[in-house]
């Protein structure tokens, strides 16, 4: 295997000059080609969508298989827990109890007079459609992006555009889905916009995602009241793609620019539910109306559409 | 250049790729059948700096510990470290497909990342042909500045790319980004001693 190398001569000199040059050229069609990609990923976001589900169903499966003996030990810590403070959270639980029942039972009454209320409104309300129960397998950690992979995909119905909702409250929505795994936006992602309704006051807002683990507040409309620490905001339903009152954080700091610390984390959420949109917005409602009638004016100075192409009138013989 | 290249061989780092290239091989009648298998299936050395910086780019994507974006760019190191251990394996061509791997993971516009590794891995090349070769702490603070350079340009052409993003938590990536160099410049040496021999050619 050992082989003394050829003696240098001035052709491998001259082969060594030639590669230098290709490897320099190569190297700059593929950046111009790279910076190419960046202007047509503006123009058409949307272009490389097959080949991201693609990808990600090459990794879902990968982290679901890793993750598992990490969630098998996690479980057992949890049972382990479970024993060791039983009864001390028995009695906590009991007192919690009495309580509940008393809630419990006046929100049975307030539902009973919504319900009366509604029928007479003759209210027509969206319902909310379970489409598949998942898994979140993993998540980046980098600092560009937040997103968080889950294992269901097209098979199971999953597009993009659905929201994500786990038990402690709203997770996120999908933007991309794979035939066996799809894309999450989390939250804490810039580009993440959850329109939502302050409990206490009433008033709406968006939750915007900044990168960083706590929420921003902004864009709140209604009456200046006072906010406070411990607020909480849950989903309000405008947009479509939520369902109103699914808990999105509470409030942590009342001042500009407003905190808040997200409801549901991605990791502890081990499952989580993938729901149709609200109420989507039917695709086509946004499309201009190619064929309404021109109007006659323009129809007069010939700027309509074209007439009929009648067939040329053939000279009697 | 080429004569002055030959006579510091003996103290230059091992590079595999000139062994395993066809021209560099043994004349084929000389290998007995044993030799002919072993010099064929050594190819896999090839894919070796692709592959480790490939899986430090899926560690990337793990189920995240801490809620704080804080989890260091480990595929651009390992991009460094390959381009100055192994510079024939680790073309600006082929970080341009690690590039691509990367966008499409990590849920980016196509393209920047590719830009930006390829970018990295030329501007190295050009760097080593310079001044190559230098102190552990030198090559520490060549990746501190290009790791910089490479959290600021990922913030600009996000913006260009149409997904423009605050540009704290890049600062954020790029300290521990820094802080993990050593970690992942072990780890590759360990891969460069495993696969291709000690570190400098006997």
């Amino acid at each position: 295997m050992d082989w003394t190398p050829p003696p240098r001569r001035s052709t491998a000199m001259r082969r060594e000059q030639n590669l230098a040059l290709v490897s320099a050229v190569v190297s700059g069609a593929v950046i111009a080609t790279g910076l190419l990609l960046i202007v047509i990923a503006r123009v058409n976001p949307d272009g490389a969508a097959r080949m991201r589900g693609f990808m990600l169903d090459l990794v879902t499966p990968v982290w679901s298989v890793v993750r598992a003996p990490f969630d098998g030990v996690g479980r057992a810590a949890d049972w382990a827990n479970d024993y060791a403070g039983a009864v001390d959270r028995n009695r906590r639980l009991e007192a919690e109890l009495g309580a509940a029942r008393a809630e419990l039972q006046r929100a049975a009454a307030d539902r009973r007079v919504l319900t009366t209320l509604k029928r007479l409104d003759k209210l027509a309300e969206p319902t909310r459609t379970l489409i598949s129960t998942a898994r979140i397998v993993s998540a980046t950690s980098g600092s560009v992006v937040r997103s968080a992979m889950v294992a269901a995909g097209r098979r199971d119905g999953v597009i993009a555009g659905l929201p994500v909702i786990g038990a402690d409250g709203l997770i996120g929505r999908t933007i991309e889905a794979g035939s066996i795994s799809a894309r999450v936006l989390l939250l804490t992602d810039p580009a993440s916009r959850i329109p939502v309704i302050i409990e206490r006051t009433g008033q709406v807002a968006l939750v915007v995602g900044t990168n960083r683990p706590a929420l921003e507040m902004r864009d709140k409309v209604g009456a200046d009241l006072p906010l406070r620490a411990g607020d909480r905001l849950v989903t309000s339903g405008d947009g479509g793609v939520f369902p109103p009152g699914i808990p999105v954080g509470t409030i942590i700091d009342p001042q500009e620019p407003v905190l808040v610390r997200p409801a549901a984390h991605p990791v502890g959420a081990a499952y989580v539910r993938i729901e149709a949109a609200y109420m989507a917005i039917a695709q086509d409602a946004a499309l201009p109306h190619y064929d309404a009638p021109v109007p006659i004016e323009a129809r007069r100075s010939g700027g309509g559409s074209p007439a009929p192409a009648t067939p040329p009138p053939v000279p009697l013989p | 250049m080429a004569a002055v290249r030959q006579h510091q061989q003996h103290r230059l780092p091992f590079r595999y790729r000139d062994r395993l290239m066809a021209w560099h091989a043994p004349p084929w009648r000389l290998m007995n059948a044993a030799e002919r298998r072993r010099y064929w299936w050594g190819h896999w050395r090839l894919a070796v700096p692709f592959a480790t910086t490939l899986l430090l780019m899926l560690a990337m994507t793990a189920p995240l510990l801490v809620p704080a974006p804080v989890f260091p760019h480990v595929a651009l190191l390992g991009l460094f470290v390959w381009t100055t251990f192994q510079p024939g394996l680790m073309p600006p061509w082929l970080a341009f497909v690690l590039g691509m791997v990367a966008d499409l993971l990590f849920a980016q516009p196509l393209g920047i990342n590719a830009t930006l590794f390829a970018g990295t891995a030329g501007f190295v090349r050009l760097f080593e042909a310079r001044y190559g070769h230098h102190a552990y702490g030198f090559d520490w603070a060549v990746a501190a500045a290009i790791v910089i350079v490479f959290e600021a340009a990922t913030w600009v052409l996000m913006g260009v790319g149409g997904q423009p993003i605050p540009l704290l938590p890049l600062g954020w990536q790029a300290l521990t980004t820094m802080v993990a160099y050593p970690v992942v410049v072990a780890l590759c040496a360990r891969v460069q001693r495993v696969a291709f021999g000690p570190g400098v050619t006997p």
